[in-house]
């Protein structure tokens, strides 16, 4: 079975790493866009290093609120287990992605051991403006969340709102069921707010941050982070040790420089900045298409050249074709895990590696 | 290949006078000159002083708290590309990649992370495998964990104490054991916010001292090498030095290391109500000599603080500068970011002083670690400078002319004239660090020791030669020539490796499947997860 291609021609692994080494020596602005895990993102990294070519995750869009909130803002945050173990009290904001709902769930039927509490309250705050829905909202209702929201007020808008009402000012317009989490808040020995990045909203994360921060000033309260893309988060912290920075970096003279508007892939694409374009994901029905006229070369997990590249190779998923070591938010933290359905795919570190050897430099 | 390093000074206390002698280096290793070999190579290190690589105790170069302060603060490595001179936290090597390097460049070859979550070691551990050049070693952080005071609580036996120890240490691949300020975590989540070290712990009724002489006992009975490395309590605060004290009195004929002292050198005297009690405790350690300390230097500049104590962090909120900081406030000892400017003033001054004051009244060289709980007190790269006020009172009397005199009325610091020799240099920062850590195969020249080796030229300027080292070799390879890396290898971390118990592998399993609701290798992992080869070398216990 192929693995590689050269345009739409199946050709051996090692002429389409030839080839796709090639392009890459003679681009004069290479960028990557990609996916990977904690290994395959250390090569992607030491790859781009070696291009002078900037980086950005696939996803590097939604991680931008994300990043933004640590590196202009910080704040208080708690890990899973400890909001297993100790949270008496939950306050999901907003839509969380599908991918964290089964461990939500599980904490409305696992005792809070380490509470005197025999059962936990929870609280959703909803936009009321429409958003999508990943199935947060039928979750809520089933562990019985009391719902906050306020008329016309988007989930930023409505932490707004609810950060003011804790505080005690008085809103223009009301929150649903304020008094009902006050009361919860007062009785609480551990309330901990659930959010995800809310990335139409920039500033929402840092006002949920200084609601934080107001209760603390009495008593302890935290946030549990929970990324829009596991995976993609565990990229942001292995670029942050190996070049000091998060994606959207890039290496224009060698040294690592951070910058998310510079270095935003897509644009660089749109206007031709970037003269080629190297995008590695082996997740399954990641959409990829050639942007315009910049060369593309693709690693993806397909038995069929991607169309229009000029390079295509198969390469495995971390965790189902390889053991991997990935970001859970689970456990907050990183994890080693087993490969589901091993198979001898190439790895995407190793696929990385013979491209960064077959380079000229 | 068999080297031969001729005509340099050998500073090198444990095997005898310092002196010239010819090094020779084969396979890695420093060994007796061959009879009848030739050298395969020779460098002449005329005018040189040559010393064992450096082993640098405590300092946080790796994980998760360490990697949130880089993610908390871009500006701070980015600014130093036009002004290296002006931001000493960017030049302390913000990436895994130039830590290792910078360590390297001045004659470092082994550092240990100090402070590692037992639920973060795998993330550690990927991030010091990253680290180029040098070894590193971490201690794995227990005492605020709900299992151990739970096991305290329950009056468990010692052997159950020292399994979940064991336990501990082998699944988190780690070098030792520290206690960051004992039970003060686990008391912040029920809203306790000053934790001294008789105070007690609401919801486990066992106080911080209970949770340390469990802890040292433990660490003690498993012939662990390094003695427990202990966080104290009230970090900081002015007064701080009284739990020092105590602390130190509690060692009671079994060896304790007592973390960053100078940040507990602190009394309540003067206008400010801050003042230095670092002759008090110097005094205190210099009577007791199963306590080992390290300093934990404040020099000044921007720097951020990075700790597990997250009592201490969370009130240091309002200090920080630039003006965000991160709160974990998780399983276990949690943790604080907070960025910080050490300035020249009353405070800052007075903090300088308490260092030096350690440094230059604790008598035995053994006994007294050269630190500045990078970056806590001043990011690593500050070595150099720090270097230099101790082996020159000229330096140190130039540096004070700059400071805050009413602070520095406050110490004995003014009348301290000794400077430190070479050879207590080495003692400090080679040999005392390998016997304190159980490094049999580091710290000095013999032959069989690693060639791990560090060439300075001598000059006047101190702080010069110890910036840049002429020439460094790890395990035998030159990897430094001229304050440059000219060679990048892969160093491994050291571990001790113990056989866990087997109930007590069981008993972790139920536990973190009843408590965690996810089977235990969520929270451990193989040698293989590191993806390089032989990442670990191992450490043996002594008993
Ligand atoms: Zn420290």
């Amino acid at each position: 079975m192929s693995v590689a291609w050269v345009g739409s021609q199946a050709v051996p692994l090692s002429d389409a790493i030839q080839h796709a080494a090639k392009l890459l020596a003679s681009s004069r602005c290479p960028v990557i866009s990609f996916d990977a895990d904690v290994h395959g993102t250390r090569s992607v990294i030491a790859l781009a290093e070696k291009l002078g070519a900037a980086y950005d995750h696939v996803r590097g869009r939604e991680l931008l609120n994300e990043i933004a909130l640590f590196t202009q803002y910080g704040g208080m945050f708690t890990t899973p287990g400890e909001v297993r173990r100790r949270a008496d009290l939950i306050v999901v904001i907003g839509d969380i992605p599908a991918s964290h709902h089964d461990m939500i769930l599980s904490w409305a039927s696992a005792p809070a051991d380490l509470t005197g509490k025999q059962s936990r309250s929870w609280f959703h705050l909803k936009a009321n403006r429409p958003s999508g829905d990943t199935g947060m909202n039928k979750h809520a209702l089933k562990v019985g969340a009391v719902s906050l929201s306020a008329e016309g007020a988007s989930l930023g808008a409505a932490v707004a709102l609810l950060r003011a009402g804790l505080a005690g000012k008085r809103t223009a317009i009301p929150l649903a069921n304020l008094d009902s989490l006050k009361t919860a808040l007062a009785d609480a020995e551990f309330p901990v707010f659930v959010f995800s990045g809310n990335p139409e909203e920039p500033t929402s994360l840092a006002m949920l941050q200084g609601l934080v921060s107001d209760l603390n000033r009495s008593k302890r309260a935290s946030s549990l982070f929970l990324p829009s893309d596991d995976a993609a988060w565990g990229a942001v912290l292995t670029s942050v040790w190996m070049t000091g920075f998060p994606p959207r970096t890039g290496f224009p003279n060698g040294a690592p420089v951070y910058d998310p508007q510079r270095w935003d892939i897509q644009r660089m694409l749109r206007e031709k900045e970037a003269d080629l374009h190297l995008w590695i994901s082996a997740s399954d029905g990641a959409s990829l298409s050639k942007r315009g006229k910049i060369p593309l070369v693709a690693l993806a997990r397909t038995r069929n050249p991607v169309r229009s590249a000029a390079v295509t190779i198969c390469v495995a998923a971390p965790g189902i074709d390889h053991d991997s070591v990935i970001y859970s938010s689970r456990i907050g933290t990183f994890r080693a895990e087993r490969a589901s359905a091993p198979s001898d795919m190439p790895e995407i570190a190793g696929v990385i590696r013979q491209l960064s050897e077959a380079l000229p430099c | 290949m068999l080297i031969r390093l001729t005509g340099g000074e050998i500073i090198d206390p444990v095997n005898g006078q310092s002196g010239k002698r010819d090094l020779w280096i084969q396979d890695g290793f420093i060994v007796d000159k061959p009879e009848g070999e030739r050298a395969d190579k020779t460098y002449d290190l005329s005018g040189c002083i040559v010393m064992a690589g450096a082993i640098d105790i405590h300092s946080h170069i790796g994980g998760g708290n360490v990697n949130t302060a880089r993610l908390l603060l871009p500006e701070q490595h980015a600014a130093h590309l036009p002004r290296p001179a002006d931001t000493p936290l960017s030049n302390a090597g913000w990436s895994t990649f130039t830590t290792g390097c910078l360590y390297a460049q001045m004659g470092f070859t082994t550092v240990v992370e100090p402070a590692m979550s037992p639920y973060n070691a795998l993330h550690t551990h990927l991030e010091l495998a990253d680290i180029p050049i040098i070894d590193k070693a971490t201690l794995t952080i227990l005492g605020n964990d709900d299992f151990l005071l739970s096991l305290i609580r329950d009056k468990t036996s010692s052997d159950m104490m020292d399994d979940y120890v064991a336990w501990t240490l082998a699944s988190t691949h780690s070098l030792g054991v520290k206690v960051i300020n004992a039970g003060a975590a686990a008391a912040f989540k029920e809203n306790v916010r000053a934790f001294s070290f008789d105070d007690v712990v609401p919801a486990y009724g066992v106080s911080s001292r209970k949770i340390v002489k469990t802890l040292q006992a433990s660490v003690n009975r498993l012939g662990v090498p390094h003695p427990l490395h202990v966080h104290a309590n009230n970090l900081g605060i002015a007064g701080s030095a009284d739990t020092a004290s105590v602390t130190i009195d509690a060692t009671e004929g079994v060896p304790l290391h007592l973390a960053h002292l100078q940040f507990y050198g602190y009394g309540t005297e003067g206008k400010r109500k801050f003042s230095s009690e670092a002759a008090r405790l110097a005094e205190q350690v210099n009577n007791n000599p199963d306590v080992t300390i390290d300093v934990g230097q404040v020099m000044f500049g921007q720097t951020v603080t990075i700790s597990s104590d997250i009592t201490r962090q969370f009130l240091a909120i309002g200090n920080a500068n630039p003006k965000k900081t991160v709160i974990i406030d998780g399983d276990g000892n949690g943790g604080g970011i907070v960025p910080y400017r050490y300035k020249k003033n009353f405070y800052g001054s007075l903090q300088w002083a308490v260092g030096l004051e350690l440094f230059l009244l604790i008598d035995d060289p053994w006994r007294v670690f050269f630190t500045t709980d990078h970056p806590n007190g001043a990011p690593f790269t500050s070595y150099p400078e720090l270097f230099e006020l101790l082996m020159s009172r000229d330096a140190r009397d130039a540096k004070t002319a700059e400071l805050n005199a009413s602070a520095l009325e406050l110490t004995t610091l003014g009348s301290l004239r000794r400077e430190y020799t070479l050879d207590e240099i080495a003692i400090m920062t080679r040999a005392a660090p390998a016997r304190l850590l159980g490094l049999k195969d580091r710290g000095h020249l013999g032959s069989g020791a690693i060639a791990d080796i560090a060439v300075y030229r001598r000059g006047r300027d101190i702080a010069g030669m110890f910036r840049e080292a002429a020439l460094v070799f790890k395990n035998g390879e030159l990897v430094v020539e001229n304050g440059k890396v000219v060679h990048l290898r892969w160093g491994k971390a050291l571990r001790l490796k113990p056989t866990p118990d087997k109930a007590m592998v069981r008993r972790m399993q139920a536990y973190h499947e009843e408590r965690y609701g996810l089977s235990l290798d969520w929270f451990t992992f193989p040698d293989s997860a590191i993806q390089r080869d032989e990442p670990f070398a191992e450490v043996s216990c002594s008993s």
